[in-house]
């Protein structure tokens, strides 16, 4: 066979074997150790920041909103209007993670003194966390946080241009964030918020919606209890009063207390929305586990026993049959990384080793292998025998 | 509290494809592994996401030199040897072309894919059969001498093809068949696979390219990559490998010239006789030893000397509609205004809008992939990293949007359907998504660029000499073979193989 003739097809091995070495001998002998795609990774996702509390205010007769800084003075990142963040408490030793939607908007991150917000109801019982914000956290506070998680933010490439926000209670902190962001002129889509609440006392960050009205922010108040003095729009959020404020091609953001998705889940059907036009936003940590489908009630009161390797460190712990593996784990001072704490996002992705467990089947958001390996999201299962857990290293 | 043994025989750094591949190997000789990876799973890029409940694959297309149950290529057999265990679904066709003046689509087996060629530009047959017999030559010869070496002389008579064409850049072969243009252009589609132009792409990676693909087909795992890189890594731990997710290895520790173990980003010092690095040479020899003073010069050179390959910016959708619906009949579709593909190169500098996509629908080829009703569709171009390097911060965002949008218009006008009206989720994956998983240099996915000053060849011949501290070993796209999840797996052999083979010598020599 023959490419060009005998000696030149003969001779190529060694001819780019000298083309190597030249282009070597060549070459500057300066480290150059700069990465400008890293660079703007660090200033989208720099992982979890140190924050100063700069500012605690009401946000209503039962809500506060906390603003939060970096520590250092530096650049918050960028995220979307509608992301959470994720803050860490140290509670007796341990650290407890939580998310929270962030209520201010991502131009307000990156501005001067630029700053982000969170704003949490008072629970009803059912949330330390949430007291301890509205009773103890103040100025100068500090705290380690994540800014920017979770998938439920506007992509324009995807929704209308016309968005219905169907807000519960403390839900309305996305479509805050979105409101602002439009206001600022760094989001562009008309949002109309309707914005369920019992009664006008309940209605968390009132003055400040509505401050944002404009042509393309549009609040209407819903309040579904008894109140003769209210001249708004009355009832739940109804498919009949969703219908009223929507428009030809509309994307639904939904964000409230679980009983409110499935209220909300057979209206939109009566609307006949496609599916790629409905967006829940994840609902957190289930408040009752044991009123899942599947859920083994006889086992509610029962604490097995869970062995938690950590490289070839291994420990043994507690853990309560009605309480998620990574409550077991934070309680026994143990850190895994979570962020959604709603079985979505996969930061506390977990190798179940032996034992098994109860997976929240609403709450499932694992790839197909990783259940055929028995791989869990910690904060979506529960202990329903003694169990042994592997999880990263923290 | 301890949670690492005392000492290891080896440290991968990096639990994607090609350590997972150093490690299985390792752990089948006896050896004392770990493998410390950054993300909270295995895998790197050949990963996987769920959005709205729907799992994504991540980044594979297709993975190469796999090969029928029964006739497996080399790495669908390391895969069999090792005991990973994976379904695979073998993709129905090698391409569907559709470039200015074609619409062809071409399956596997060189005489299957010559004929239809033929059909396409007739009287071409004989020529196009000619040439894929002289890349499945090369390709014999490259898979034997990987494994058996031997004298130049001996080669010559041996390896003839492979010996007269290991000059050559592609084009200049191709050249020499005398190939009418079109029938050219339907033997070009699969170069962005190894991201060269033909003018500097060595015939050899072509060869192999088009013998591996065009040959035998290509595959892939049911349930996406993550299947592949969960069995390889769930294999490694029950051979006794230790994994530990989310330890970032900040320091590689040398000492006198020998790698003895590395730090993390957390504070642990772990010990270890080897270290396989997943992390590119720019970023272990700029940042990574210590002390710095441990680095020769030589290595700066080196690392300076070569050309970074290509990233990743693909547009991954979920359509409400079935494939069949929407008009796409091809599980994966090449679209250029050109097949000239040094223009192409030229252009994938930029930061679009890209003139050549390559388009993947994986239900066509993975009947489980999404739920019914719905279908899976990503675009995708591999672009260099030099324009993504310009963009800013505050940027970012509408530069990703800008360049998504152009590339789901160019598709949708393409198909007659807009595509807008029926995503269902949507993930637009940059160089910079690249970066944030994977820590990988540059958001660069494809190591260096195969090209004539760079080439596989001289790579062979020169490797000894640019293994520069002693008992440090690169697996990645970064390595001999370079890119792509097929190459990943043999890349993380071979620096399994040179763990090996030293501590045989310095057993040896005891």
């Amino acid at each position: 066979m023959k490419i060009k003739g005998f000696l030149k097809d003969v001779t190529g091995a060694s001819r780019v074997t000298k083309a190597r070495l030249s282009a070597f001998a060549n070459a500057s002998a300066k480290p150059e150790a700069t990465d400008p795609i890293a660079d703007v990774v660090k200033e989208w996702h720099p992982g979890r920041l140190q924050l100063v509390v700069t500012d605690v205010r009401e946000a209503s007769k039962t809500a506060r909103t906390v603003r939060f800084a970096r520590a250092d003075g530096g650049k918050l990142p960028f995220f979307y209007a509608g992301q959470f963040m994720v803050l860490d408490f140290e509670i007796d030793g341990a650290v407890i993670s939580r998310p929270y939607s962030i209520s201010s908007a991502p131009y307000q991150a990156r501005q001067e003194n630029g700053f982000v917000e969170i704003t949490v109801r008072r629970s009803r019982g059912d949330g330390f966390i949430a007291d301890y914000i509205n009773d103890s956290v103040k100025v100068g506070d500090s705290f380690t946080a994540l800014v920017g998680c979770g998938q439920f933010y506007y992509e324009p490439l995807r929704d209308a241009k016309h968005v219905v926000a169907l807000a519960g209670g403390v839900g309305i902190t996305p479509f805050a964030s979105m409101a602002k962001e439009i206001a600022g002129g760094a989001l562009d889509c008309d949002l109309t918020i309707l914005y369920g609440s019992v009664s006008a006392d309940d209605i968390i960050m009132k003055e400040e919606l509505e401050a944002l009205k404009s042509e393309k922010v549009h609040v209407v108040h819903v309040l579904s209890g008894d109140d003769p003095a209210w001249q708004g729009e009355k009832g739940f959020l109804t498919a009949e009063l969703i219908k009223k404020y929507s428009a030809p091609d509309t994307t639904y953001f939904i964000c409230g207390p679980q009983v409110m998705y499935t209220f909300l889940r057979g209206e939109l059907k009566k609307l006949d929305a496609p599916q790629r036009r409905i967006r829940f936003e994840v609902f957190g940590q289930a408040k009752d586990i044991t009123t899942f489908p599947g859920y083994p009630t006889e086992l509610k009161d029962k604490t097995f026993q869970l062995t938690v390797r950590r490289g070839v460190h291994e420990d043994v712990i507690p853990a309560k049959a009605t309480e998620s593996l990574v409550v077991a784990l934070e309680r026994a001072g143990i850190r895994i990384e979570t962020a959604c704490r709603s079985g979505e996002c996969g930061f506390c992705r977990t190798k179940v080793l032996a034992g098994s467990v109860y997976i929240c089947p609403e709450n499932d958001g694992r790839r197909a292998a990783d259940r055929d390996f028995n791989y869990v999201h910690a904060c979506a299962a529960y202990p329903t025998s003694d169990v042994k857990i592997k999880i990263p290293i923290e | 509290m301890k949670f690492y043994k005392d000492h290891y025989d080896v440290i991968v750094i990096g639990g994607a494809l090609a350590g997972l591949s150093s490690a299985l190997m390792l752990a089948d000789k006896g050896k004392d592994v770990l493998v410390l990876e950054r993300h909270n799973l295995p895998g790197g890029i050949a990963s996987s996401f769920v959005r709205g409940g729907i799992e994504i694959e991540a980044a594979l297309h297709e993975m190469m030199s796999i090969g029928e149950k029964n006739n497996r290529l080399k790495v669908g057999k390391f895969f069999d040897d090792m005991g990973v265990d994976i379904e695979w679904l073998k993709v129905p066709e090698a391409y569907h072309a559709s470039l200015p003046g074609i619409e062809v689509t071409l399956h596997p087996g060189l005489e299957t894919f010559a004929k239809e060629v033929d059909a396409a530009v007739p009287g071409t047959y004989d020529k196009v059969l000619r040439l894929l017999n002289l890349c499945n030559s090369v390709f014999d010869s490259v898979n034997e001498l990987s494994i058996h070496p031997m004298s130049k002389a001996k080669m010559l008579l041996k390896h003839e093809a492979f010996v007269k064409t290991a000059g050559y850049n592609t084009q200049e072969v191709i050249d020499s068949f005398d190939l009418p243009k079109k029938a050219q252009d339907l033997l070009a589609p699969y170069w962005i696979y190894v991201g060269s132009g033909f003018s500097d792409l060595p015939f050899t990676i072509y060869s192999v390219l088009m013998a591996d693909y065009v040959g035998y087909g290509s595959y892939i795992p049911r349930k996406f990559s993550h299947e592949m890189s969960l069995k390889m890594a769930e294999r490694a731990e029950a051979m006794g490998v230790q994994i530990e997710y989310r330890q970032h290895v900040e320091k590689i520790l040398v000492r006198d010239g020998k790698a003895y173990g590395v730090r993390t980003a957390r504070g642990d010092e772990i010990y270890a006789d080897y270290v396989i690095s997943s992390s590119y040479p720019n970023k272990v020899y700029t940042s990574m030893i210590e002390p710095a003073s441990e680095v020769p010069a030589g290595a700066i050179k080196m690392v300076n000397g070569r050309r970074l390959s290509l990233t990743a910016f693909s547009v991954i959708m979920i359509l409400d509609d079935t494939a069949e619906h929407l008009g796409i009949k091809d599980y994966s579709e090449f679209r250029g205004d050109t097949m000239d593909t040094d223009a192409l190169y030229k252009d994938l500098a930029g930061l679009g809008p890209y003139r050549y996509l390559t388009c993947i629908c994986h239900n066509l080829g993975n009947d489980t992939a999404t739920p019914p009703g719905t279908c899976s569709y990503s675009i995708t171009t591999l672009p260099r990293v030099d324009g993504w390097k310009t963009v800013k911060a505050e940027d970012y965002d509408k530069v990703k949007h800008q360049v998504a949008k152009q590339m789901i218009d160019d598709m949708s006008a393409y198909l007659g359907v807009n595509l807008l009206d029926h995503i269902l989720e949507i993930v637009i994956e940059t160089p910079m998504t690249v970066n944030r998983y994977t820590n990988a240099w540059n958001g660069c996915i494809y190591g260096y660029a195969h090209t004539m000053e760079d080439h596989i060849i001289a790579r062979l011949q020169t490797a000894e000499a640019e293994s520069f501290i002693k008992h440090l070993e690169f697996s990645g796209a970064h390595a001999i073979s370079g890119d792509g999840m097929g190459p990943a797996v043999t890349n993380g052999r071979k620096a399994a193989k040179n763990v090996l083979d030293t501590m045989a010598a310095e057993e040896a020599s005891k």
